[in-house]
């Protein structure tokens, strides 16, 4: 045998079998580290987001269930709400401390400060970006407070303690009126932000345009953060967070169309650059004459079904509410589906901020209904996203 | 300087291909398997047992790639004084390696991805438990079959029981 294998190697041209294993073992060598980095190049995207998603999956396990939230319904008034939520430690240190609306909106932006900061480096931003929610919230609340003349105490309970503005709240809360908010906000985005939107404020007495340019500057942040999607990750949250953007612009323009508004009025709270309604598409809408024309103007798009199945219904009730509901539905559904999709990658992520989303905003529902109106469990669960 | 016959050497690359590959699957799937489970301890102290268990599962993959190395030390004489093998066995023994080494590869990078999967999937809901191991496991065949051909090939090529 040892005969024969001498020959192949000589009839192949090498001088003997020592030189012919070395070629081979070369070869080897070569397609070995070929396998090696072919393989091993898919599991180092996946490495970074191991850590965040099972966190991420665990809190998903700690949502509310339905038969959690029919209970929760079925409490007798808001202090049986109270009671309820402080059996899960999430709420319950914050339940205790502030008032319950207040309590939930910190446990949200603790949320969205907990994903910030597990993200991977590579999405980081976005969510640092999402961050500024609760800057943003703040500073609305700031506004309005002083706008109504509320005491620094009265305004403070309005405020969230999160969010790069964290360390000034106490001293923003002190200041007199909107200027003094704007210089207390110096060194900041959004000083200049309210600087620009200010005229507008002082001529129509309306805090509107001080909200609206607020707003603004959030989603063409987020968008802006997204806005180079490199790889599968950042092109999902591009998707979603132009989704989200193209959802709100549909939202203002359906309200609008609702009270018989304009191009020009609408103009100024669009956002340019969402996923799918680019802005010759803004433009049509804004210049439709009703909400049917708008709804048709939409076809094409994913958003057309969502919306046309929803007419009927707006149809019957005339409440607008019924579109937007459908929408966040809509979105909600995407944020789900990508979570499955990409289970290690940015997809648990966006999954559970949306779910975390509408567990606080049907608890906010719940408490409204509870504290105001004293709605009965069916109204209550209608309201629910 | 030791003189090592160049079947015996053929032989120690093969062990090392074995270990190496092996273990480099083992490790990487262990990694993320790991980082999985720490995200979830970090989360809820009782996932800690469950935890180890999934990071563990990759493990097996070095092992098999530790056995046929050692093995193959064993029976080419670089262990144990045994008598050195000839070139032809030395290629079987490289064979040998890359069988295990390879597959091991596959299989432990496979079983990590799943066990992390899984104890995310547990932390979120922990009936997942035993349906994860299931899932877990399956990934752990393609190194059986590595393992069982390595051991094949060291028989039926004149390096064990010769």
């Amino acid at each position: 045998m040892v005969e024969s294998i001498t020959a192949i190697v000589t009839a192949l041209g090498f001088p003997s079998v020592e030189s012919f294993i070395g070629i081979l073992l070369l070869a080897g060598a070569i397609i070995g580290a070929i396998v090696v980095i072919v393989t091993i190049r898919p599991l180092l995207d996946m490495f970074p987001y191991a850590y965040p998603n099972a966190r991420v999956r665990a809190r998903v396990g700690r949502l509310f269930s339905e038969k959690q939230i029919s209970e929760i319904i079925e409490s007798d008034d808001m202090e049986e709400v109270q009671n309820y939520l402080r059996g899960f430690p999430e709420y319950a240190k914050y339940v205790d401390q502030y008032s319950l609306e207040k309590a939930l909106d910190t446990q949200l932006a603790e949320t969205y400060d907990l994903v910030a900061r597990i993200a991977p480096g590579d999405i980081q931003n976005v969510f640092r970006a999402l961050l500024k929610k609760w800057d943003i919230r703040n500073i609305k609340s700031l506004i309005t407070a002083k706008e109504v003349g509320l005491s620094s105490e009265e305004t403070m309970e309005l405020l969230i303690p999160f969010g790069d503005l964290k360390e000034d709240l106490g001293r923003l809360s002190e200041v007199n009126n909107i200027t003094d908010i704007i210089t207390g906000l110096e060194g900041t985005v959004y000083s200049q932000i309210l600087e620009d939107a200010l005229p507008a404020y002082e001529s129509s007495k309306m805090v509107l345009p001080l909200e609206a340019a607020l707003d603004k500057y959030y989603l063409e942040n987020i968008l802006k953060a997204s806005s180079n999607p490199s790889d599968d990750n950042s092109s999902l949250i591009h998707t979603y967070v132009g989704s989200q953007v193209d959802i709100t612009n549909l939202k203002i323009i359906l309200r609008a169309k609702v009270d018989g508004l304009k191009y020009d009025d609408i103009s100024p709270y669009m956002i340019s650059n969402g996923y799918q309604i680019r802005d010759w598409k803004l433009k049509d809408l804004m210049e439709a004459e009703d909400v049917n024309a708008v709804i048709s103007s939409m076809e094409g798009t994913d958003y057309s079904p969502v919306l046309s199945d929803a007419l009927s219904k707006y149809v019957q009730t005339g409440s607008i509410s019924v579109f937007e509901k459908d929408l966040d539905i809509y979105l909600t559904k995407m944020a789900k589906n990508f979570a499955l999709k990409k289970p290690f990658g940015a997809g648990p992520m966006i999954g559970f901020l949306n779910r975390k989303e509408n567990e606080i905003k049907n608890l906010k529902v719940i408490a409204r209904g509870k504290r105001e109106a004293n709605f009965s469990a069916s109204v209550i669960k209608e309201m629910l996203v | 300087m030791v003189d090592v016959a160049l079947g015996t050497a053929l032989a120690a690359i093969g062990a090392g291909v074995a270990v190496g590959f092996a273990g480099l699957g083992s490790g990487l799937g262990q990694g993320i398997a790991a980082a999985g489970s720490v995200g979830a301890v970090a989360e809820d102290n009782d996932m800690f047992a469950r935890g180890i268990i999934f990071s563990a599962l990759p493990e097996t993959q070095a092992i098999y790639g530790f056995l046929i190395a050692i093995l193959l030390l064993v029976f080419s004489g670089l262990l144990g004084g045994g008598n050195p093998l000839n070139v032809t066995s030395g290629l079987v023994a490289i064979g040998a390696g890359a069988a295990i080494g390879f597959a091991g590869l596959g299989s432990g990078m496979g079983q990590g991805i799943t066990a992390a999967s899984s104890v995310g999937a547990v932390v979120e809901d922990e009936d997942m438990f035993a349906r994860g191991i299931i899932f877990s496991a399956l990934p752990e065949t393609q190194a059986i079959y590595g393992f069982l051909i390595a051991i094949l090939l060291m028989v039926f090529g004149g390096i064990l029981g010769a």
